[in-house]
């Protein structure tokens, strides 16, 4: 009874937020509904029992990317109003489409909750046999899908190299610390004793 | 299920408590506060003055690369928490295995790290 | 009134058409576009999540957390660009951005 409660509260909250996330006038307040939505999504997969991917969405997603997308939104400062411009032209054709590919999905997903393989199953308790939902996930991650796993590795090294080819620029002629020559500085290199004859200047 | 879900039942409690004290001071405030806006009360008075320019103003793009960082290195750590929890549990095979396979990537992501060390990425200059 | 694999389906659905909306509506926008595709694969890990737990078979989590992965990577690129073409533009007019040339 309160599970079926909080699906409906969850799913609502989950659902208006992403609504909010497009209509949204300003930018600012598009991602912090974005987080709303994450959030409220997390609480879906408790319910589901995926614990482990419920706090990786709040840590990754709200925790992360979405205070990236604030970085980017505050970083430039844009004419929101002209960006915005469109909404209502668009709004038509958009909401014909969508509610086709709403329709469709919801058909299916009715037809599948019916009679597909997975709808005579109930939820399993998600502590049974005493392994966790994030052992259950270890003791398959890193064996049987190891290849996607390394895959996931590159993907985040790609993005890493990509991130800081696309946006590093040095400024020119600023001086930087080099800390590996201040160390490796000795009193040779640091001063030179010039014998100067008299009358004669030194040249450096 | 039910058991399970109970373990969450102080999270819903505490989210419960949190809304609703939150929602108690901002009706509070709309309801006890002697509010009679007025424009002459909102303008800048003697030596005061409009604002010049728009409040906001463009962040450094090294908070944006700092942050990108942190993403990449939060879902390194995300992958590490399973395998922390489970590797002493395996068979001796797969364990190797799964180690192994979780040096490859910590490989990976540590050849990414010295490449934004070399590029001087996390310098403010 | 218990719930089922149904209703979870149905949000997942409801989010992705909010997502393909939101990239209609928003066309000039391209930070909302992005976050757009953000929900649409907060859908689709929604889908996983849900087949995942109602076929008690621990793979779709798995696959959601390398969908996870995916748009972390995405959303760090794309912002990155878009970063670089405000830079080079001043302006993240997307419209501008229709003709590719070094």
């Amino acid at each position: 009874m309160i599970q079926a409660l909080a699906f409906y509260v969850m799913a609502a909250v989950t659902v208006l937020a992403a609504l909010a996330v497009v209509g949204a006038r300003n930018p600012v307040h598009s991602v912090l509904f974005l987080i709303t939505a994450f959030f409220s999504a997390a609480g879906l997969f408790v319910l589901l029992g995926a614990e482990f991917l419920a706090m990786l969405l709040v840590v990754v997603y709200v925790g992360a990317v979405a205070v990236l997308f604030l970085f980017v939104v505050m970083m430039l400062d844009i004419d929101f109003a002209k960006l915005k411009a469109g909404f209502a032209q668009y709004l038509p054709i958009g909401g014909l489409v969508g509610g086709i590919l709403a329709t469709e999905m919801i058909l299916v997903a009715l037809a599948v909750g019916r009679e597909g393989a997975a709808a005579k199953n109930a939820l399993p308790d998600a502590n049974a046999g005493g392994a966790s939902n994030i052992e259950a996930i270890g003791q398959v991650l890193y064996t049987d899908y190891s290849y996607f796993f390394e895959a996931a590795g590159l993907i985040l090294l790609v993005a890493m190299i990509g991130a800081i080819v696309l946006t590093l620029r040095h400024k020119p002629h600023v001086k930087r610390q080099d800390i590996g020559a201040q160390v490796a500085r000795t009193p040779k290199k640091g001063m030179e004793v010039v014998q100067i004859k008299p009358g004669s200047g030194v040249e450096l | 299920m039910t058991a399970f879900l109970l373990q969450y039942l102080p999270i819903v409690i505490f989210l419960g408590v949190a809304v609703a004290i939150g929602l108690v001071f901002m009706v509070g405030a709309l309801v006890v506060a002697p509010s009679a806006p007025d424009a002459e009360k909102l303008s800048a008075y003697e030596c005061g003055f409009p604002a010049f320019e728009d409040s906001r103003m463009k962040f450094d793009v090294r908070f944006y690369l700092v942050s990108i960082l942190f993403i990449i290195f939060d879902l390194e750590v995300a992958f590490l928490f399973p395998w922390a929890v489970t590797l002493m549990k395996m068979p001796h095979g797969a364990q190797i295995f799964a180690f192994t396979s979780m040096m490859v990537f910590l490989a990976d992501l540590t050849l990414g790290y010295v490449y934004v060390w070399k590029k001087g990425a996390l310098e403010w200059e | 009134m218990t719930i089922g694999l149904a209703h979870y389906l149905t949000v997942a659905a409801i989010l992705f058409t909010i997502g393909v909306f939101g990239i209609f509506v928003n066309r000039k926008n391209i930070i909302v576009i992005l976050m757009s595709i953000e929900l649409i694969l907060l859908a689709v890990n929604i889908n996983l999540v849900a087949f995942s737990a109602y076929l008690h078979d621990i793979t779709g989590q798995i696959f959601a957390m390398f969908v996870l992965t995916v748009a972390a990577a995405e959303a760090a690129v794309g912002l990155a660009i878009l970063v670089t073409f405000f830079r080079n533009r001043g302006d993240i007019e997307v419209d501008d951005a229709s003709v590719m040339k070094g």
